[in-house]
């Protein structure tokens, strides 16, 4: 009987627990393509960021922004949201994490210069570049960034062509772009064009973070 | 009742470890949630959502970003409302398994007191509709009346969030405070000899009265309703909650629709539902832009419809536990009196520690800011 009793409770206290936690999907789908900018003497001095938002996120994020004309927004009308987004990100560490030689450099970067948005009016989406300047510029074998939001509130999916560019890269250096794969999501379900572009790691949150490995040996 | 002293004792004992071990359990799974989420940018990751929890993730995110499609498809072609009132739907169903919508307030705070299923699935319904008519109608305002922005909008949220997260914690403060002192109560009786504990099983509403004057819920009938019209609202919910079981007559269905009915389970209501849903903020945002607002607000109410659905049947699966462990609590008397008043107390505590953790932004909550 106490037992019994005994399970019953807990099995209680299992469903309560179990209904308190708090996993979100995403709300936000990020296509990025990426540059990484050498200095002459072969040292990674940035990171170069284009993040394409999807269409609801970006309808949602230029709302009440002022427009001249309908239907498209001007970088300059987008100047006051770029720096609201740029100043928010560094909460978020810019969701850009950088390995050197197999270690994680905590704080590596410095506040983004160089940001601005875009609106394609055609695909009705915005697009925000901005550059992460290296605190210190690395030199290194092996340098690795990873893009991921680890409360997976954002979806970060690579640009289908041409993900990845080094700028200025010493000839011996070779990028490989690492893409999380989702069984989660096959393509047949994918429903609208964004879905496509966007590589979207459904389901598998940080733990297939996009990574670019560079190699210069 | 003829029964061997030593066997009490062991049982007491028995019954008080698996109170500890409920409330600890309670405690470590919220707070298992919470740390899960916890890890500092880049330092912890968070475990893999795989499993179930990775294919609602995948099913939501998939639902959602369908209906961003459909809505531009709705603007010409007319039979696509119903593909997105479908998706809505559907999205809303899968949806309320993520955080922010209230299931384990509600099934804690039904756990925490003594409710019909109805009035589960009723406090489900109204909370997620709120939720519903809060979002709506903070898009129509800002959105539509003022044309804030985005990050304007996102502010907003967050206040309304902590007005929400301030409320769990007064619930719960309140629940455990309350429960808290019924298991005291019932703990005194129950040390006090197996007799006293029978005894309190049958006779707790007298002695219950007389230790807490401003509880007495029989007497209101006979008295001048003038008096008591500052408190009521308060003493509504106390009166339920100190007389949680055992109680000659429960909530009955009929007394839902009674003025104090409603009102015992509205703070609750509005606790969890203040709070809009940020993806039913942006949904409505996108389709304003696309000058479909109106099938942005259809949209959100199914959606919240959906949401109903699902945190109504956890609440039920809740009170129906609670109803077996009830079962065989009253077969034990006092002690399993005792037992039951534990969990209540374990409830509670469970419904403050939610409030606790969201508003302290230890356990994860949908975001809404960044942009």
């Amino acid at each position: 009987m106490i037992h019994r009793f005994v399970s019953v409770m807990a099995g209680l206290a299992c469903l309560v627990a179990a209904t308190g936690r708090a996993d979100a999907h995403p709300h936000v789908w990020v296509t990025m393509t990426e540059e990484l900018l050498y200095a002459a003497d072969g040292s990674v001095t940035a990171v170069r960021h284009a993040w394409t938002f999807d269409d609801m996120f970006s309808a949602f994020a230029t709302q009440g922004l002022e427009q001249k004309t309908k239907g498209t927004f001007t970088r300059e009308e987008l100047a006051p949201l770029a720096k609201v987004n740029v100043e928010s990100l560094k909460d978020y560490a810019y969701f850009t994490y950088a390995k050197v030689d197999g270690k994680r450099r905590k704080d590596a970067f410095l506040d983004p210069i160089d940001y601005y948005l875009d609106y394609d009016p055609k695909e009705t989406v915005l697009t925000l570049h901005f550059t992460l300047p290296f605190k210190t510029p690395v030199k290194a074998k092996a340098l690795e960034i990873e893009v991921y939001d680890p409360e997976f509130f954002i979806d970060f999916g690579f640009a289908e062509k041409d993900p990845v560019r080094l700028v200025s890269a010493p000839a011996q250096c070779t990028a490989a772009v690492e893409k999380p794969h989702d069984d989660n999501f096959p393509i047949t379900l994918r429903l609208d064009q964004a879905f496509q572009t966007s590589e979207a790691n459904i389901g598998m949150g940080a733990n297939f973070a996009n990574r670019i490995a560079v190699k210069c040996p | 009742m003829p029964v061997r002293i030593g066997a009490r004792v062991r049982l007491t004992r028995y019954l008080a470890l698996a109170a500890v071990i409920l409330v600890l359990l309670l405690a470590a799974g919220a707070l298992d949630s919470a740390f899960a989420q916890a890890g500092p940018l880049g330092a912890i990751r968070p475990p893999p959502a795989e499993g179930v929890t990775g294919w609602l993730l995948a099913k939501q995110a998939l639902f959602y970003r369908a209906l961003s499609g459909l809505i531009r498809a709705a603007k010409t072609d007319g039979s696509a409302y119903w593909g997105l009132m479908g998706i809505s739907f559907v999205y809303g169903i899968f949806h309320a398994a993520g955080p922010g919508h209230g299931k384990a307030v509600i099934s804690s705070y039904l756990l925490a007191n003594e409710e019909t299923w109805r009035r589960g699935i009723a406090l489900s319904f109204a909370s997620a509709l709120l939720q519903a008519l809060t979002a709506v109608l903070l898009v129509a305002i800002a959105a539509v009346l003022i044309g804030a922005t985005a990050k304007m909008m996102g502010d907003t949220v967050r206040v309304i969030e902590l007005v929400s997260y301030t409320l769990i914690v007064l619930l719960g403060a309140r629940l455990l405070w309350v429960k808290g002192r019924g298991f005291l109560h019932t703990l005194h009786r129950v040390r006090s000899g197996p007799e006293a504990a029978a005894a309190a099983a049958a006779d707790h509403a007298h002695h219950v009265h007389a230790a807490q004057p401003d509880c007495h819920r029989h007497d209101h009938a006979h008295h001048d309703h003038a008096d008591h019209a500052h408190g009521h609202q308060h003493d509504a919910d106390e009166e339920e909650d100190v007389l949680p079981w055992g109680h000659a007559h429960g909530p009955e269905p009929e007394e839902l629709a009674g003025p104090g009915g409603w009102r015992r389970g509205l703070s609750a209501i509005v606790a969890v539902g203040v709070r809009p849903c940020s993806g039913a903020i942006i949904v409505l945002v996108f389709a304003l832009a696309q000058g479909l607002f109106l099938a942005g607000i259809a949209s959100t109410f199914v959606m919240g419809l959906g949401t109903a659905i699902t945190v109504a049947t956890i609440a039920t699966l809740a009170v129906a536990a609670k109803a077996i462990a009830k079962r065989f609590a009253v077969a034990r008397a006092g002690y399993g009196s005792l037992m039951l008043r534990g969990v209540e107390v374990g409830a509670a505590l469970a419904v403050m520690m939610f409030g606790v953790l969201m508003l302290t932004g230890t356990m994860a909550s949908e975001r809404m800011g960044m942009f």
